[in-house]
């Protein structure tokens, strides 16, 4: 937990810097009122300093508590989930969104999850139904169409 | 008084009708199924259903999602005691003895309490809502931009003062979230902020990616890296009576844990969780077989589950009446209200009095619709739990990404959700608190814009701060909400260092 501790710290620091950076040339003050630089510099300010508390408190801190990291297996699984979800963005331009998504079903319930063939078919078909059902036809959303017109 | 009943009937009249009476009926189901699910809380689930929402009237949206939230609260019993596993982290509590009622095989009599416990404590709660709102609205008729100011900043720093882990990591979180926040175009002067260029963005980044990237996604991620395929313990019909002494054991219990559950879910930051977990403690302390807790204690059951659903509607009171969120789940309603073009403050109780009260008696109808299926149906529902979640995960993580399609119909907000999504997975691994995230979203520009507002009225000057008395107390509270853990942590440490000190003397007097 330590080292999570250290690098949230370092990446709020980073983040900080990069809002006050990015917004220093907006006005801090505009006539009688706080300018659009205003909020920007002191949530910039504020995140600073409660990073650098973060990190000293963790460097100091004699205990270390394990963090609840996932075995390898969960791993996989987590990363693999992460990328089929990516995947689904790249892919829904072309394939169309309802067709990426079937396949992301079927990809997470055979490939990731091992799960048995005639349970996951039924799963991704009542899942699909049921979003089309909801979405395009209840509220009318247009998805986007792929090549092959679904 | 009159006039709050007198609303009320009203507002009964508007819930009954056939198409609300249906979405209740659909909302207490889902929060059932929801809070029963191990990884998905209400909150995220609440996120997830929002862009449903689009398509049915404001008031029925609304009474469908606070469903989910406090039907979240009945659900995520029926985990803890027959799989150990907390459906919800307000259950948390429940878990640690439920299931130890359950192995001795009083399955049955622990979610019959938890039932009972949990619609007693509503409706209590509900029926304090209905007093308590109406003044407390109209009092904040007076409030300006400098109390406003004040209002959100209190929410946001009470998170860390009152929420449990550290105070630090907490008011970093709400910090990142006003980063989020400040993406887009500046509301009062127009200039472009953060936005890197990138076209999408000079709109800002709306809150339901974060929402359901932060809860949905993130948890369902997190509930993938193991298998969940557990066997729940078997319950049964019959096995759900209390008996009498059962029953004299628990009462007190109901009404300790309901009445601590409904004044902590009033305070911005804390919510069921740490209402669940105080009426637990409090309990202990005053049973009579403190022993037993930890053991199979049927009275620290009933006490946790009370305190989490009447925290769950004491939430509902800052919110309705103030417009300002104490909980993330409260956090998603009132994104929901904005969603729907409402705008949430004091003067929703006169300019949307059907909504409020409406919203009001669906919960008194919700929570005897959740009696009846958490008492004879429980059996039933707890059959639901032996699907397993690897089977769901996928339609969850669907839902997801085609409501975030719906609401700006743009893979770029999809692609927003995901990131926030892996961000929110990163955040729970190492320990952050994501509840400040969604606060800081929703109360940031409400916070910006009363900022500036009281500065152009004081002409720069910080004064307008302390000039009403109103103003003055809030900005103590403020203070006080940001000394409190600096005072704790100060108290540990010197508890920690007189202990230190102390230890060599004991073991030299030996």
């Amino acid at each position: 937990m330590k080292t999570a501790d250290i690098l949230s710290a370092v990446v709020m620091l980073v983040l900080s810097g990069v809002v006050f950076l990015t917004t220093r040339d907006l006005p801090y003050w505009a006539d009688f009122a706080p300018g659009s630089g205003f909020a920007p510099l002191w949530v910039a300010m504020t995140g600073g300093v409660l990073a650098i508390a973060l990190l000293v408190g963790a460097l100091r801190r004699q205990d270390n508590p394990p963090a609840d990291w996932p075995d390898r297996t969960g791993w996989r699984r987590v990363l693999l989930t992460a990328a089929g979800l990516w995947a689904v963005i790249v892919l829904a331009p072309i394939l169309g969104l309802m067709s990426t998504a079937v396949i992301f079903m079927l990809f997470l319930l055979l490939a990731v999850e091992r799960r048995r063939l005639w349970p996951s078919l039924f799963t991704t078909a009542v899942t699909t139904a049921l979003v089309y059902g909801v979405f395009s036809a209840w509220l009318g959303i247009a998805f986007p169409k792929g090549v092959i017109g679904i | 008084m009159i006039d709050a009943l007198v609303s009320l009937g009203h507002g009964f009249g508007v819930a009954l009708t056939p198409m609300n009476l249906l979405f209740i009926f659909i909302g207490v189901c889902l929060g059932q199924l929801i809070g029963a699910l191990p990884g998905l809380g209400p909150s995220a689930g609440m996120a997830l259903l929002l862009p449903i929402t689009f398509g049915i009237p404001p008031a029925t949206a609304i009474m469908m999602l606070a469903g989910i939230m406090y039907g979240g609260m009945y659900g995520g019993t029926l985990t803890s005691v027959l799989v150990n596993v907390p459906g919800e982290a307000a259950s948390v509590m429940t878990a640690v003895d439920g299931h130890k009622l359950a192995k001795q095989g009083r399955a049955g009599a622990a979610l019959s309490v938890s039932a009972i416990g949990s619609f007693l404590a509503g409706v209590a709660a509900v029926t304090a809502l209905v007093f308590v709102t109406p003044p407390l609205a109209e009092f904040a008729l007076s409030f300006s931009s400098p109390e406003y100011f004040l209002l959100a900043a209190l929410g946001i720093t009470a998170t860390a003062s009152i929420g449990a882990g550290s105070p630090i990591k907490a008011i970093l979180m709400a910090v990142f979230g006003l980063m989020i926040a400040l993406v887009g175009t500046d509301p009062i002067l127009g200039s472009a902020r953060l936005t890197f260029g990138i076209t999408e963005l000079l709109d800002g980044i709306d809150f339901l990616p974060v929402a359901i990237g932060i809860f949905g996604i993130a948890e369902v991620l997190a509930s993938l890296e193991r298998s969940y395929d557990s066997e729940p313990i078997k319950t049964r019909l019959r096995d759900m009576w209390l008996s009498a002494k059962d029953w004299t054991e628990c009462r007190i219990a109901i009404l300790r844990g309901g009445t601590l559950g409904f004044f902590i879910g009033l305070m911005p930051g804390a919510g069921p969780t740490v209402a669940a977990i105080l009426a637990y403690v409090t309990e202990k302390r005053f049973s009579r077989h403190p022993e037993r807790f930890g053991n199979g204690a049927l009275d620290g059951v009933a006490a946790a589950e009370s305190a989490n659903n009447s925290a769950a509607h004491g939430a509902l009171i800052p919110m309705l009446a103030l417009g300002i969120p104490g909980s993330a789940s409260t956090a998603v309603l009132l994104a929901a209200l904005v969603l729907q073009g409402i705008r949430p403050g004091p003067t929703l109780l006169v300019e949307q009095a059907d909504l409020v009260w409406g919203l009001i008696a669906s919960m008194f109808i919700g929570n005897i619709i959740l009696l009846i299926l958490n008492l004879p149906l429980a059996p039933a529902f707890a059959s639901l739990l032996r699907i397993p979640y690897e089977y769901l995960a996928p339609g969850i993580l669907v839902i997801s990404l085609v409501g975030a399609y719906a609401t700006t119909l743009s893979l770029f907000s999809v692609g927003l959700t995901l990131f926030f999504g892996m961000v929110g997975y990163l955040m729970m691994k190492a320990d952050l608190p994501r509840a400040p995230v969604v606060l800081a979203v929703v109360l940031a520009q409400l916070m910006e814009t009363s900022l500036r507002q009281s500065l152009m009225l004081s002409e720069g000057s910080l004064s307008i701060f302390v000039q009403r008395p109103l103003s003055a107390i809030l900005l103590l509270l403020v203070i006080g909400s940001l000394l409190l853990p600096v005072m704790s942590m100060l108290t540990r440490r010197r508890a920690e260092r007189r202990m230190r000190d102390e230890t060599p003397i004991s073991i030299a007097t030996k």
